[in-house]
């Protein structure tokens, strides 16, 4: 598998087809006696943010704690949870058992507080 | 039947989707002070965008994606966050000349000031995305939007030479200020191949649940609709050539682009300026609004489609309110609507040469368009158009100061 290619930034849904996020990150696990391996995905806009700078990335997650939106995240989805690879990864998780679905809950969250007034 | 039924509905909504702020200000202004001369740069700007929505077209059918998605699946997170943000700054500056046209178009008709109408417009367009389903903002405003086909009625009624026409077409550098020409050339190609109208175009097929099969009614619906779309675009310009340019007025506020149709329909041009204006603005801000919530949910990874519940779709939502709430704050600080939309489409044709490279990669790679990939016409064309792209945007600033 090409990591790059076939990993890095697909599209992530959840064991019934809900979009968890894209691939932001991964995670290796590199050790002296033995190549580099990949142990998990990491999703979430921290992680992106800090492929860009580690300075924007501590700000995203900076920003997702005064959000309360930090619990369980970044994701991280061990290798072995991946069900399929293909133009999207299928996660054999749930989304709600992830923090992938903190951001668009507190989002829904100010939606419906708004409509109630 | 419903196949074609479909196909006609598509044409016909791709030519009442084509003509608003850019396509409007830069077509009268061209004419008004170069008559015929700058005609060719409609067809020949409606054909590069006929190709590339056709392939975004392509694209989303063949690989479900859309070519936001497709850009941070193939390039990556830097070049598709470079894109995004580039894309949202001109969606936020092209949203805030389409509420300011809007605003304008209210203006004319009832005389009140066009701040006073920012507001009503923009809710008008917020409860139309919140509401509306895809098909019904697409199809809806489409239909709406055939009244911009009375620029084609007032240069019919204007009875153009065929030969002025014809010259019209062929392009021609002799006489006037070269760089104002050239500008105004920029100019029509920055408003007629706009990024959002990729973007949009693709995700409607997948919001359409486009197939294999759709490929056939995809290549008519981008070329004939744009075609005919063009056709109402270059009745503009014709308007403004016949009407303003003998009598040397320049096109350089709404309220004087109006006038250009008072031979062909006297006392009833302003309205229907107006009504055609103010339709095509409407329209274009909901398709850009939804192109913001599209180009950051796919690119991202969120839950995403206009046909899917709004509370389901929260962050997406959001994302279309926020750049709909921002640009109407900014044009509420009392921008310009004509200045912004010229400032915008020299920006677009900055954009193009990264908004389109991607294009011509996706469309050679099988694992996005299976057996269908571009043939070495396509490719050419496409490659020339990146190239020239480049060339514009390194031209467009200097343009922008010495012809703008």
């Amino acid at each position: 598998m090409d990591l790059v290619r076939d990993l890095l930034d697909k599209a992530v849904v959840d064991r019934n087809g809900r979009e968890m996020g894209r691939v932001d990150g991964l995670l290796l696990d590199v050790t002296d006696d033995r190549p580099p391996r990949v142990t998990a995905i990491e999703i979430g806009p921290a992680v992106l943010a800090h492929r860009l700078h580690p300075a924007l990335g501590r700000l995203a997650a900076l920003v997702e704690e005064l959000l309360g939106v930090a619990q369980e995240r970044p994701v991280r989805i061990p290798l072995s949870e991946i069900k399929e690879v293909s133009s999207e990864i299928t996660a054999d998780v749930a989304i709600g058992a992830t923090g992938a679905g903190n951001v668009e809950q507190l989002v829904r969250r100010l939606m419906r507080g708004w409509r109630w007034r | 039947m419903k196949k074609i039924a479909h196909l006609v509905l598509g044409v016909i909504t791709s030519i009442g989707g084509f003509v608003e702020v850019g396509s409007i200000s830069t077509a009268s202004q061209a004419g008004a002070e170069f008559g015929f001369r700058l005609l060719w740069t409609i067809p020949a700007a409606a054909f590069v965008l006929a190709m590339l929505v056709e392939m975004s077209g392509r694209l989303s059918a063949l690989s479900g994606r859309p070519y936001a998605a497709a850009v941070r699946d193939r390039f990556g997170a830097h070049y598709h966050l470079t894109l995004m943000a580039a894309e949202l700054v001109l969606d936020f500056l092209l949203l805030a000349a389409e509420l300011g046209g809007a605003a304008v178009a209210m203006q004319l008709v009832t005389g009140i000031d066009a701040r006073w109408w920012l507001v009503p417009v923009g809710a008008i367009a917020w409860t139309i995305l919140w509401l509306g389903s895809f098909s019904f903002i697409e199809d809806g405003l489409g239909l709406l939007g055939l009244v911009t086909l009375v620029f084609v009625v007032a240069a019919w009624r204007l009875h153009p030479t065929p030969s002025a026409l014809a010259n019209g077409l062929i392009p021609s550098l002799h006489g006037g200020d070269l760089a104002r020409y050239t500008f105004l050339t920029v100019s029509i190609v920055g408003a007629t191949v706009s990024p959002y109208l990729l973007n949009f175009y693709g995700s409607g097929a997948v919001e359409e649940k486009w197939t294999e099969e759709d490929l056939w009614s995809n290549r008519i619906t981008a070329f004939v609709g744009m075609g005919f779309g063009a056709v109402v675009s270059m009745g503009t310009l014709v308007v403004a050539a016949m009407t303003l340019a003998p009598r040397q007025i320049q096109s350089d506020s709404y309220e004087q682009a109006a006038l250009m149709f008072l031979p062909a329909f006297g006392r009833y041009a302003v309205p229907l300026f107006a009504a055609a204006l103010g339709v095509g603005c409407l329209g274009a801000a909901v398709e850009i609004s939804l192109d913001a919530g599209y180009v950051m949910a796919q690119g991202l990874g969120w839950p995403w489609g206009a046909n899917k519940p709004r509370l389901e779709t929260a962050r997406f939502s959001g994302a279309f309110t926020l750049m709909l709430g921002a640009s109407l704050l900014f044009a509420i600080t009392g921008v310009d609507p004509l200045r912004l939309t010229l400032i915008a489409v020299g920006l677009t044709v900055m954009l193009m040469p990264i908004a389109v490279l991607p294009m011509l990669v996706l469309m050679n790679d099988e694992r996005f368009v299976k057996g269908h990939r571009s043939g070495p016409v396509g490719n050419a064309i496409l490659a020339a158009v990146t190239i020239l792209g480049a060339l514009l945007a390194l031209i467009v600033v200097p343009l922008e100061i010495l012809g703008g």
